[in-house]
């Protein structure tokens, strides 16, 4: 009797055990499969920090009235840059190319004529500057969930000479100037 | 509610515990009947048990993105003792929006197993605990990427679909290991078990990193542990009775 008891007993033990075992699998497999999504703080693949300075004062910053800034052969103004007042600029560089061009407009004005729909008769002021800013890409592997940044070395960037050139000179913070993040400026331009 | 419930979770574990050493106790206070040649002693199966992993084998028929098979064997060694392994091979492809890797490789796993369940009779079942030692030799072919980046001012980003290989991979690591096995008729077991690894070492690619280890599962960027379970059929050669 006792011993039927004892053997009853051992395998409701038997199969709690295997129960905690299932459950124990079960959470592992589900918990496992974490979500892979790129963290906003995660430094990937960076953007050109342009700080503008006085041409006649070198060392003190000027900002720069009514500055829109668009990418050639792109259709929108870069965000965050439809006229504005600024000592700085931030420009996302294209990674399938080894080249990127702005227009980058001072005291820019609009006037559609008061016919909003009609943009043959748009009249548009300000001074226009063509900035190419060209560069070799390299490819660096981030993490799992966001892959491969691209960094940029060997960064110049050429003032078009339009006659009319708000931006007078331009000067890297470094020799072989790089845009590996986001920290601190790479080159200033000079109005 | 919840906590109600494990607390009910709790009380029952220890209620059984008790339970179980009470009629421990209880046996032991019985008078050791006269001794008599008792004709039905029953012995203990020696042998080698090979299996292999049908969770395995279900993942590989249900799934596009994995292949896997794996062999086990154990080998008993004492009554409770056992020497025991795993050996298997395993291709997975990863995916999200930036990168596609496959991984393929192999592994093998030796360590031993310790038989906590007192069998009654002639039963041979297992309720157990052990280690293993790992050991895997893989490459990951990444398929595609595109770059990535917060700014979509310049999109797309760049991207490729030139193959590149990272060959000549390698990861060490250590496991736990605790699980059942039950004879379901003669010489035939069915085992459950679940692992928990921690990585020792293992080779970093270049520009890369070690998505996913054959035998040891996926890995995580911030910590070496990994986790998986098996679900195995296996067969006793039965080679001596003790």
């Amino acid at each position: 009797m006792c011993i039927v008891k004892s053997m009853q007993n051992k395998m409701k033990y038997f199969k709690y055990i295997a129960m905690v075992v299932i459950a124990l699998a079960i959470c592992t497999t589900i918990s496992c499969e974490r979500d892979d999504i790129c963290p906003e703080s995660t430094p990937t693949t960076p953007r050109l920090i342009i700080d503008f300075y006085d041409v006649s004062i070198q060392e003190n910053s000027k900002n720069v009235f009514g500055l829109v800034a668009v990418g050639v052969g792109n259709d929108n103004v870069l965000d965050g840059y439809a006229i504005v007042n600024t000592n700085n600029i931030i420009l996302p560089l294209k990674t399938d190319s080894t080249a990127t061009q702005y227009i980058i407009y001072k005291e820019y004005t609009y006037d559609d004529n008061d016919t909003p729909d009609d943009e043959t008769d748009d009249v548009i002021g300000g001074n226009p500057d063509l900035i190419t800013i060209n560069y070799s890409t390299e490819l660096v592997f981030v993490s799992r969930a966001c892959g491969y940044k691209t960094i940029f070395n060997n960064v110049t960037i050429s003032i078009e000479d339009d006659g009319d050139n708000w931006i007078l000179s331009r000067e890297s913070i470094n020799d072989n100037q790089s845009v590996e993040d986001e920290t601190a400026t790479h080159f200033n331009l000079f109005h | 509610m919840k906590q109600q419930r494990t607390l009910i979770y709790f009380t029952s574990i220890i209620v059984m515990l008790c339970f179980n050493v009470s009629l421990n106790a209880q046996n032991d206070s019985i008078p050791e009947p006269t001794k008599v040649n008792d004709s039905l002693k029953f012995k203990d199966k020696y042998g080698l048990r090979v299996g292999v992993d049908i969770a395995k084998l279900a993942r590989t028929f249900a799934s596009d993105e994995y292949s896997g098979f794996e062999i086990t064997a154990d080998y008993r060694l004492k009554k409770n003792l056992y020497i025991a392994g795993e050996i298997g091979i395993e291709e997975k492809t990863d995916e999200n929006s930036y990168l596609n890797i496959t991984t393929q490789g192999t592994y093998i796993k030796a360590g031993i197993d310790y038989n906590m369940y007192e069998n009654w009779l002639n039963m041979d079942n297992m309720i157990y605990s052990g280690f293993r030692l790992g050991l895997s030799s893989f490459n990951h072919t990444l398929n595609n990427f595109t770059t990535y980046s917060t700014n979509q001012y310049w999109a797309p980003q760049f991207s490729s679909n030139q193959a590149q290989e990272f060959d000549g991979l390698t990861a060490v690591w250590l496991e736990v290991i605790i699980g059942m096995k039950a004879e379901l008729f003669n010489n035939f077991y069915l085992g459950l078990n679940v692992q928990l690894r921690g990585k020792v070492t293992d080779t970093e690619p270049d520009n890369f990193t070690n998505i996913y280890i054959p035998g040891f599962g996926k890995t995580f960027d911030s910590a070496g542990i990994g986790a998986g379970f098996g679900y195995s059929i296996s067969y006793r050669i039965p080679l001596y009775k003790k």
